[in-house]
């Protein structure tokens, strides 16, 4: 069984009384330890076909798997359990608690775990320093650039150590020194084993995955295997399969 | 434990949304402040009141009756020539009756040398003192004898006594009241303020013979007070009385009483009266305070919801449960609550006792106020925080964050 299994999928939104069909029956399989990424023009759906493969909300039609569950069937707390544990999330619109201090914000979901870790603090500022933000764990949102906000989303989906990562355009903001920074972070947890889903508009970027999916009109318009995939591509030490 | 993660979310939120916090917080202290101070007045006025009457020297077995209709101490018409020495003297002849002490009464101003006061003066007879049982602290009470030649006597009360004399035995010395010269000849026993900063000591007495012919120039009384030979003839006394006034004034069978008693019952009565509609203002104006207080809170709420709603939204999409976002959210609306109402009940608290000191307003402090207040504040944020709350947790997360 696949790790995520969307079965043709719509998505309508209403909007002044009209119908907005942003996903057109999707169906998709992607397995465990994939790294993909997402492309596509503007308002195609990608961000849309982001909120349901991460729970955040139901598909108008069709059926989606996660890891074995019919997400549509599960209980709400459950769903928050699946949220919480197996998901990692990079907003396109950041979505950082205002006010809350980039640790507190990068700790925020390890709260809702049943048990919070001993080395919660550690974590986060492991995760901090990893994004190159050691130095403003003490900062507020609204006192971050827009890179160094992007910058603490990143590390707040990883400080659970999540088994898929969603990543709505996360070197939008950066600058290419950060940027290539952060897709070798990136490399490095798909080598270690996390499915990595990745938006961009960026053609570099997405040639850092395994698997390119081309959206268009709330359609997969291709499918495409990254010939160029290697998994030890960005580590000249790394174990070189292929 | 969940509950006290969520706790902490709370108080974290309360502490970085300064600004929201603040405003909602001076919202309830508005309403618990002004409520605060508001019952402490009302419940004040209501104990100065009973504390008066306290201090009336009604025994169980006298009552007095006034010059003048209406009710109480408040004459209905300005005319209050109604009681005469003759109707003293038909009550006096009563065989239910003890003592009767007939009552003219001046507010006028005393002179000693270069200083003066303000005070009551009374123009009664030597048995006042026997029915009011109030002793001499220095000097002697008028007499008979000073009753009959009219004589120009004065006995001072504790406070007039203290402003005139100044390091001076006032004994013998010589007041001015009006016109007149009156000699000193006694002073009343000191009864002190009462709790409720009445003043029973500012009051002076002068034969009532002087007070006809030389203070108010007319035989008109004030009033008299009569005393029953016991206290389950009263009632009866007063039925026997009303019968003389009314023959002696000539009143038809139709025609309204032309006096009024006072009496320990009748006050009583009356400050329930009084207490109840001022409970029922009281009631009104806190009534109004509390609202606006909730209006502040459930307008600050309301345009703070967008911004809350996506907070849900975020901390949802990383695993949140809705009971996380309603704990967090109760636990908010009554930390605000209880800030709100700790600062409110010390702010009204401290304003009431400033009334109390400077004696601007009589105040006395109630604990059912801040329970009320308490429960309607904590209500308002259960209400238009929680409920609004609740629903943004009801929406899936990708809604929630639109
Ligand atoms: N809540 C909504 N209500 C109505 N329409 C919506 C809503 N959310 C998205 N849409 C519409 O759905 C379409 C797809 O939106 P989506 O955000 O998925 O695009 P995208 O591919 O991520 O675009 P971009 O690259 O600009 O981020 C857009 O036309 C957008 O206007
Ligand atoms: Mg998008």
């Amino acid at each position: 069984m696949s790790l995520i299994e969307l079965r043709s999928i719509s998505k309508t939104y209403k909007s002044a009384g009209l119908d907005v069909e942003v996903l057109k029956d999707v169906s998709l399989r992607i397995e465990e330890g994939e790294y993909v990424s997402i492309i596509g023009p503007s308002g195609a759906g990608k961000s849309t076909l982001m909120t349901i493969m991460g729970c955040l909300g139901l598909p108008t039609q069709g059926i989606y798997f996660l890891d074995g569950e019919e997400v549509g069937q599960v209980s709400d707390r459950e769903l928050s359990r699946i949220r919480n544990e197996k998901i990692g999330f990079v907003f396109q619109a950041f979505h950082l608690l205002p006010g809350v201090k980039a640790i507190d914000n990068v700790m925020m979901p390890l709260l809702y775990s049943d048990k919070v870790p001993k080395d919660a603090k550690q974590r986060a500022e492991t995760v901090l320093e990893k994004v190159g933000l050691g130095h403003r764990m003490g900062h507020t949102p609204g006192q971050l650039s827009g890179g160094e906000q992007q910058r603490v989303t990143i590390a707040r989906s990883l400080i659970n150590n999540p088994k898929i990562l969603l990543a709505d355009e996360p070197t939008g903001n950066l600058d290419s020194k950060n940027g290539v920074e952060i897709m070798k972070t990136f490399d490095q947890l798909n080598r270690e084993g996390t499915t990595i889903i990745l938006i961009t508009h960026d053609q570099e970027v997405a040639l850092h995955a395994q698997r390119i999916l081309t959206i268009k009109d709330g359609q997969i318009e291709s499918d495409q295997w990254n010939e160029n995939f290697q998994k030890s591509q960005a580590s000249p030490s790394g174990s070189g399969v292929e | 434990m969940r509950i006290f993660r969520n706790l902490r979310q709370a108080l974290r939120g309360v502490a970085s949304n300064k600004a929201n916090t603040f405003l909602m917080t001076l919202g309830i202290i508005v309403g618990i402040g002004s409520l605060t101070v508001i019952v402490a007045i009302g419940e004040g006025t209501k104990a100065k009141v009973l504390d008066r009457i306290s201090n009336l020297g009604f025994g169980p077995d006298s009552f007095s009756v006034h010059a003048g209709a209406g009710r109480l101490f408040f004459a209905r018409s300005g005319a209050t020539t109604s009681l005469s020495l003759q109707d003293v003297d038909d009550i006096r002849a009563l065989p239910t009756v003890r003592l009767v002490i007939p009552r003219q009464r001046k507010s006028t101003r005393i002179i000693f040398k270069k200083e003066f006061t303000n005070t009551r003066v009374y123009g009664v007879t030597p048995e006042w003192q026997i029915a009011r049982d109030w002793n001499i602290a220095d000097g002697v009470f008028f007499n008979d004898q000073h009753m009959e030649r009219k004589r120009r006597v004065i006995v001072l009360g504790a406070t007039p006594a203290k402003k005139l004399f100044i390091g001076t035995d006032p004994i013998g010395k010589m007041v001015r009241v009006g016109d007149v010269f009156f000699q000193v000849i006694g002073l009343l026993e000191e009864k002190g303020l009462t709790e409720s900063g009445y003043d029973p000591d500012d009051r002076t007495l002068i034969p009532l013979t002087t007070s006809i012919s030389r203070l108010t120039h007319q035989t008109y009384l004030h009033s008299a007070k009569v005393m029953a030979l016991s206290p389950a003839l009263v009632k009866k006394t007063m039925e026997d009385v009303s019968l003389i006034l009314r023959e002696n004034h000539n009143l038809s069978p139709l025609a309204d009483d032309d006096f009024r008693y006072v009496t320990p019952e009748g006050i009583m009565q009356w400050v329930t009266e009084s207490a109840q509609a001022l409970n029922r203002m009281l009631l009104l104006i806190s009534t109004v305070s509390l609202l606006v207080g909730g209006i502040v809170i459930m307008n600050i709420l309301l345009v703070s919801i967008r911004e809350r709603v996506r907070e849900i939204g975020i901390r949802r999409c990383f695993g949140a449960r809705r009971s996380d976002i309603t704990q967090q959210f109760l636990f908010e609306s009554v930390f605000v609550a209880l800030l709100g109402g700790i600062l409110g009940t010390a702010i009204g608290l401290t304003i009431s006792i400033i009334f109390q000191r400077f004696d601007l307003l009589p105040t006395k402090i109630t604990w059912e106020p801040f329970a009320l207040a308490f429960a309607f504040s904590t209500f308002i944020g259960l209400v238009f925080g929680i409920q609004p709350a609740r629903k943004a947790a009801m929406l899936s997360p990708e809604e929630s964050l639109r």
